[in-house]
C-alpha cells in the first residue's frame, strides 16, 4: 500500500528552467503601448489630519492623466473590519500611507509629477504601541470604530482602539493556580517589521467597455480581490476577472488586498484604460501591510516537577493603523495561545490594538511565530527555576491525543501530529545529550537552545478548493486549479498527487502556472499551509472522476466491466490479462472505431474539497473547532557567542517536523529551511525602528537588513511521518512551520549564553549589551 | 526610476572634463561628476540631488589607471571598489575597499567616489588615510598634489568643477603589519557600527575611523595617546577615547554608549595585534 511511484520523490519543480533563466514572468514584467503608470504620493507623518493637498503643479506636468484623492471615491475596505479607504480621508493613521496617486503615460512622468504634489499636514498625537493603545486616555487611531461594517464574529470595542478580543477560557484558573508549586511570569515585545519579498508588490486594472474589470496582481488572494472589488465597488462580481501570474515571494504579506483598489480606482479615473502601479521597495516596506508586532504577558504555574497546571496569557499584537488580517491573526494567536503543551487550566485574553504604525498581514506562521517566542522563552525561564532539562520539560509537557486544545478541542493522532517524537528525534539531530553549553579557551561558548512548536490553520469554516484535469491527444494531462505559485512549489507537489493517483508519469501532467479568476475553480487563498490540503484532495477527486470516466469508455473498447480494469503508464487493461487495454491516448478525448464510428467524448475531470466539521468559536470561552489539525514540531539552534563583545554567529539551526507524509523531499526541506532563514532573520535584525512620533526611520533595505546569502547557518532538516487521514496521502501543513520557532530557540541558545533573559526581538549584540550593563 | 531627464556626456581627457563642466554649469545645468553612479541614481529616484548633465569620467585614461608605478600604488577615479578589494598590490586597501556596500554595489563603487560623495561613513578612505595618500586635484590650472589628510577634511576641500583624478598611494606601507576592522550592528555588511584601519609605522599606530563620528577620520592627538607607552595599555585607550574630534555618533545603527563600548574591544584589540602582549 505504502509504495509510492511519484509522492515522496523529489521532483524538479515545474517552472524552475524558465526562473533560472529569468524567462519567468511576474506581474510588473508586463508592459505594452498605452499602458499607463501610478505613482502615490504617501505621508510622512504617523497620524496626522490632511489640511489641504495642492496638485497645481503636479496638473500641468506633461504627462499626466489624472491626480485622485480618498474623496474621489469614499470607501472603506479591509476584511474583516472595512475600516480603510484605498487612499487617505481626512487624516492619516501611519507614516507611509497612501495620501494621493497620480496616474501618467510613464512611470517617469508619473514619478516626476508626485514629487510636485503639495500635501499640508497637521499633526495628531500618535499611538506608538498597543500597550499604550490600550490605555484609556489614549488617542484614538479610528474614532467611530462602532460605525464600521464587520464581517464574522469580530468585536470592535467602542471608543478604544481595540480590534478585537479572542478570550480562551477553559479549566478552573482557581483550581489551576492552587495545583501549582512554581509560577513563573515574564513580559515579550517585539516591533512591527515586514516581509521583505523579493518581488515589491505591483498590481494592475482594466475597465473594458462592456463593465468587465480585468486585473493583474502580485497576490496569493485572487478570489479574495475577485469578491471585494465587486462587494467595495459594487460590480457584478461574474465581472470581475482576476489574473495572477507567478508570485515573487510572498510569506503572508499578498494575503492583504491594498494595491488593487487603488489601480481599480486609477482605471476609473482615466475611463478604464489599463493602469500598472507597482510599490517601490520604500512603499513596500511601509505602505502596503506589514509583519505584526506583539506586546505578551504569561504566567504559568507548574509543579516542582515540571508539570503544567495553568496559564493565563495576555497578547496584544499590534495590528497597526488598520485592523485587515490582524484580527484574524490575534485570533489565531489566541486558539493555540499555550503552544504544544498540555494545560487544562487556560485564561487568555488575545487582542488586536489599532496603533498608529503600517498595518499588519498575515507573515509566516500567521501569529504562531510571534507567541511561540513568548511561549517558549517563559518555558525556559521555568526550566531553569526548576532546575530541568529544557528538552524534558517540553517532553512532560507535550501535548499528545487524548488531550484538548485552548479552544477544548479533543485531540487524536489525525487531528494532531506526533510531538515527543519530533523532540526525540531533534534530540539526537543536535546532539543534545553533549551538553547546552560548550565553553572554548578563547571566551567564546557554543551554546544550544530549542523551541517546540504547533499551529493549526485559521481558515474560514468553508474554506475550500478545486481542481480541474483536462487532456491531451497524447493522454498527458492539464491541471487547473486556483493556487497561485508564490515560490512554494505547492504546483509541482500536486501535480505528483495527480500523478501518483493516475500512475503516471509526473511530466505528463502539465499545471497551468497562472492563476485566472475565470478559468479556475474557485480557492480560498493561498495561505495557511492549506494549499495541499484543500486542492491537494480536490485533485485526488478530480482524478477519481476522470479514472471512473475513462474506465468507462475502456470498458465499452474492450468489452468488460469498468470495475475489471487498471491504469498503467498511459494503459488501461484488465486486471486478469493486461495484454488486453487500450491507451489512454486513444479514449482521453473519446475513442473512435476503425470504421469511424466515436463515443464518450473527451474526459474532464473535476474535483473539490472543503473543509468539514469546523465550528465558531464561542465569545466567550473560545470553544470551538478552529481548523484541520495541529502541525507539531521542534526546533533548535545552535549559536556560538563572543562573551566579551556580545556578538554570535548562528553555527546550526534544526527543525524537526511531523509532515503527515513528504510529497516531495526537496522542495519540502526548501520550505522548511526558507522558513527557517526567515524566522532567524526576523528574530536577530529585523523591526522597523520608529521614532517617538512613529515615524519608521529604516524604510529601505540598506537601514531594514534582512540575513544575507553567506549568514546562513548549517540547516539541519528531518521528517516525522504520522498520516493525517484525511489528506492527500496523509500529508499535512508545512509551509509556514520552519519560521514558527526560531525566534524562540535564538532566544533560549542566547539568554544562556550571555547569562541573561533576552525577552525582546530583535537579538542585536547592542540589546544584549544594555540588558547585560543593567544586570552589572 | 529617475523622475528627471538629463544629458550624458563622455570626455576623453581630463581638460574635457573640466571644460564641460565649466560650460554646464554656466547654462545652470549643475553638472556632476559621474562614474560608478550609485550615489547620483540613489539620490536621485527620491528627488535629493537634480542635475541636467551628467559628465562620465570612465572614458579619461588617467581615471582608470590601476598600477604600480616607481613603487607608487596608482588608483584612478573610475577603478572599482571590487577591483581594488581583488587586487593584490595592498592587502589593508584590498580589506578595507570591502567595507562599503555589497559585492553587487561595489561593481560599480569607486573608492574616490565613495571619499568623495554623499555617504558620511566613506569607508574606503580608512586605508588612505593611514597609508598618508596623495590626492591628485584636476582643476582648470591642471593638477595639484596633496596629502589625503589635507585634502580631506571631514570632507574633500577641494573646488568647484575640480575632481579627484587619482590616489597615489607609497609601497612601502604595504609591509607594514595592519589591523582592520568593520563592526555592524549586526551580521555582515551594511552601514558601519565603527570601522577602523590602522597600522604600525616606526614604533607608532596610525589609526582612520568611520561611522564613530559624523565623518571619517584620523586624529593625531589620538594617535599620541594611544602611542604613550608609558601608561597601560587601559590608561592609552581611555585617553584616546577622550581626544576624539567630534561627539560620538548617534544613528539607527547604535546609541553613542554603545559605540563606544564597541569602540574600547577595537582598540584593546588593535593593540594586542600591533603592540603585542595581552589585550
Amino acid at each position: 500500500m505504502n509504495n509510492f511511484n511519484v509522492v515522496g520523490q523529489s521532483v524538479q519543480r515545474k517552472e524552475a528552467l524558465n526562473k533560472v533563466t529569468g524567462a519567468a514572468r511576474y506581474t510588473d514584467d508586463y508592459n505594452a503601448p498605452g499602458l499607463l503608470h501610478a505613482r502615490m504620493v504617501i505621508s510622512p507623518h504617523a497620524h496626522a489630519k490632511i489640511k489641504s493637498i495642492d496638485f497645481t503643479e503636479a496638473q500641468k506636468a506633461p504627462g499626466v492623466r489624472a491626480i485622485l484623492t480618498g474623496m474621489d471615491f469614499p470607501v472603506l475596505t479591509g476584511s474583516p473590519i472595512a475600516d480603510r479607504p484605498p487612499i487617505a480621508i481626512d487624516k492619516v493613521r501611519y507614516h507611509g500611507e497612501p495620501v494621493a496617486v497620480l496616474v501618467a503615460d510613464s512611470e517617469a512622468e508619473a514619478a516626476k509629477a508626485a514629487f510636485l504634489i503639495k500635501v499640508v499636514y497637521e499633526a495628531l498625537p500618535v499611538v506608538n504601541s498597543p500597550s499604550q493603545g490600550i490605555k484609556k486616555d489614549a488617542p484614538l487611531v479610528h474614532e467611530n470604530i462602532s460605525e464600521y461594517k464587520v464581517s464574522g464574529r469580530i468585536y470592535p470595542e467602542a471608543r478604544s482602539n481595540i480590534a478585537n478580543r479572542t478570550k480562551i477560557r477553559k479549566g478552573n484558573m482557581e483550581k489551576g493556580w492552587k495545583e501549582s508549586e512554581v509560577i513563573t511570569e515574564e513580559s515579550f515585545s517585539f516591533s512591527t517589521s515586514d516581509h521583505s519579498a523579493m518581488e515589491t508588490r505591483s498590481s494592475r486594472a482594466e475597465i473594458l467597455p462592456d463593465g468587465y474589470v480585468i486585473i493583474y496582481s502580485s497576490s496569493q488572494s485572487p478570489f479574495d480581490i475577485k469578491g471585494y472589488i465587486s462587494d467595495f465597488f459594487n460590480i457584478d462580481v461574474g465581472k470581475v476577472i482576476v489574473n495572477v501570474p507567478l508570485v515573487g515571494g510572498a510569506y503572508g504579506g499578498k494575503t492583504s488586498i491594498q494595491m488593487e483598489f487603488i489601480a481599480y480606482l486609477c482605471s476609473r479615473a482615466v475611463g478604464g484604460r489599463e493602469v500598472k502601479i507597482t510599490n517601490t521597495r520604500e512603499e513596500d516596506l511601509i505602505s502596503s501591510p506589514a509583519h505584526i508586532g506583539l506586546t505578551a504577558k504569561i504566567k504559568l504555574g507548574s509543579k516542582k516537577s515540571g508539570r503544567l497546571t495553568a496559564a493565563e496569557i495576555t497578547y496584544l499584537f499590534d495590528g497597526g493603523a488598520y485592523s485587515d488580517r490582524a484580527v484574524t491573526i490575534s485570533m489565531s494567536a489566541g486558539i493555540d495561545c499555550t503552544g504544544p503543551y498540555n494545560i487544562e487550566n487556560v485564561w487568555c485574553d488575545s487582542l488586536c490594538v489599532y496603533t498608529n504604525h503600517p498595518y499588519a498581514t498575515a507573515f509566516r506562521g500567521f501569529g504562531h511565530t510571534e507567541l511561540t517566542f513568548a511561549i517558549e522563552r517563559t518555558m525556559d525561564i521555568l526550566a531553569d527555576k526548576i532546575e530541568m532539562d529544557p528538552l524534558e520539560l517540553r517532553i512532560r509537557n507535550a501535548i499528545l491525543p487524548g488531550h484538548t486544545s485552548p479552544t477544548q478541542t479533543l485531540l487524536n493522532t489525525n487531528n494532531l501530529g506526533d510531538l515527543p517524537k519530533c523532540i526525540q528525534r531533534l534530540a539526537e539531530l543536535i546532539h543534545w545529550d553533549e551538553g547546552e553549553i560548550i565553553e572554548r579557551e578563547d571566551g567564546k561558548v557554543r551554546v544550544k537552545g530549542i523551541s517546540c512548536f504547533w499551529k493549526n490553520s485559521s481558515t474560514p469554516q468553508n474554506a475550500g478548493g478545486g481542481a480541474v484535469i483536462t487532456f491531451n491527444p497524447d493522454g498527458s494531462i492539464n491541471l487547473i486549479c486556483g493556487v497561485v505559485e508564490i515560490g512554494q512549489g505547492t504546483k509541482t507537489g500536486l501535480a505528483q498527487i495527480l500523478a501518483e493517483k493516475m500512475n503516471m508519469e509526473v511530466e505528463k501532467v502539465h499545471v497551468i502556472m497562472e492563476v485566472n479568476t475565470q478559468t479556475s475553480p474557485d480557492h480560498w487563498k493561498t495561505a495557511a499551509s492549506k494549499s495541499i490540503f484543500l486542492v491537494g484532495n480536490a485533485v485526488l477527486r478530480a482524478a477519481e472522476d476522470a479514472l471512473q470516466k475513462l474506465y468507462r469508455t475502456a470498458s465499452i473498447v474492450l468489452r468488460c466491466f469498468p470495475d475489471e480494469l487498471q491504469i498503467d503508464k498511459g494503459r488501461i487493461f484488465l486486471k486478469s490479462n493486461p495484454n488486453h487495454g487500450v491507451e489512454v491516448k486513444d479514449i482521453a478525448l473519446g475513442y473512435t472505431y476503425p470504421n469511424g464510428n466515436s463515443i464518450e467524448g473527451q474526459v474532464i475531470g473535476k474535483g473539490s474539497y472543503i473543509m468539514q466539521h469546523l465550528t465558531n468559536l464561542d465569545k466567550e470561552t473560545g470553544k470551538g473547532n478552529p481548523g484541520p489539525e495541529w502541525t507539531v514540531g521542534a526546533e533548535a539552534v545552535e549559536v556560538e557567542f563572543d562573551r566579551r563583545d556580545y556578538t554570535y554567529k548562528i553555527i546550526k539551526a534544526a527543525c524537526v517536523i511531523d509532515v503527515g507524509k513528504v510529497i516531495n523531499g526537496k522542495l519540502a526541506r526548501g520550505q522548511i529551511t526558507g522558513g527557517m532563514s526567515i524566522g532567524l532573520s526576523f528574530a536577530s535584525r529585523e523591526a522597523f525602528l520608529f521614532t517617538n512620533k512613529g515615524i519608521v526611520q529604516n524604510t529601505q533595505l540598506r537601514t531594514y537588513r534582512t540575513i544575507r546569502y553567506g549568514e546562513n547557518p548549517d540547516y539541519l532538516v528531518d521528517f516525522i511521518e504520522t498520516p493525517q487521514m484525511d489528506a492527500p496521502y496523509g500529508a499535512r501543513g508545512l509551509g509556514e512551520y520552519g519560521t514558527v520557532g526560531m525566534a524562540g530557540a535564538l532566544a533560549n541558545s542566547l539568554s544562556k549564553a550571555a547569562q541573561v533573559s533576552l525577552n525582546q526581538l530583535p537579538l542585536i549584540p547592542e540589546l544584549i549589551w544594555k540588558l547585560k550593563k543593567g544586570v552589572k | 526610476m529617475i523622475p528627471f531627464d538629463f544629458e550624458y556626456n563622455k570626455p576623453d581627457s581630463l581638460s574635457d572634463a573640466i571644460k564641460m563642466y565649466k560650460n554646464f554649469s554656466l547654462m545652470n545645468k549643475e553638472p556632476l561628476y559621474y562614474s560608478g553612479g550609485t550615489e547620483i541614481i540613489t539620490m536621485a529616484r527620491e528627488n535629493k540631488i537634480s542635475t541636467k548633465a551628467v559628465i562620465d569620467i570612465k572614458g579619461i585614461p588617467e581615471c582608470t589607471v590601476f598600477e604600480v608605478n616607481n613603487n607608487k600604488l596608482i588608483i584612478g577615479a573610475a577603478v572599482t571598489l571590487t577591483d581594488v578589494s581583488e587586487s593584490k598590490f595592498f592587502s589593508l586597501l584590498s580589506d578595507t575597499a570591502r567595507f562599503p556596500a555589497d559585492h553587487t554595489a561595489r561593481n560599480k563603487i569607486t573608492t574616490v567616489g565613495n571619499i568623495c560623495g554623499n555617504i558620511i561613513y566613506k569607508e574606503a578612505i580608512l586605508g588612505h588615510l593611514v597609508a598618508d595618500s596623495s590626492v591628485i586635484i584636476y582643476g582648470e590650472n591642471g593638477n595639484r598634489i596633496l596629502p589625503i589628510n589635507l585634502a580631506f577634511n571631514k570632507k574633500i576641500q577641494i573646488e568647484k568643477g575640480e575632481f579627484v583624478s587619482q590616489l597615489v598611494v607609497d609601497m612601502s606601507y604595504s609591509q607594514l603589519p595592519y589591523v582592520c576592522v568593520k563592526k555592524t550592528k549586526q551580521g555582515i555588511g551594511g552601514y558601519p557600527l565603527i570601522s577602523m584601519a590602522a597600522l604600525k609605522k616606526n614604533g607608532n599606530i596610525q589609526m582612520a575611523f568611520s561611522g564613530l563620528c559624523e565623518f571619517p577620520f584620523r586624529s593625531k592627538s589620538m594617535e599620541e595617546a594611544i602611542n604613550n607607552k608609558s601608561i597601560s595599555k587601559d590608561k592609552r585607550i581611555e585617553k584616546a577615547i577622550k581626544h576624539l574630534p567630534a561627539p560620538i555618533l548617534v544613528d539607527i545603527q547604535g546609541s553613542a554608549e554603545y559605540r563606544k563600548f564597541v569602540l574600547i574591544n577595537i582598540l584593546q584589540d588593535t593593540l594586542a595585534i600591533l603592540d603585542g602582549g595581552e589585550r
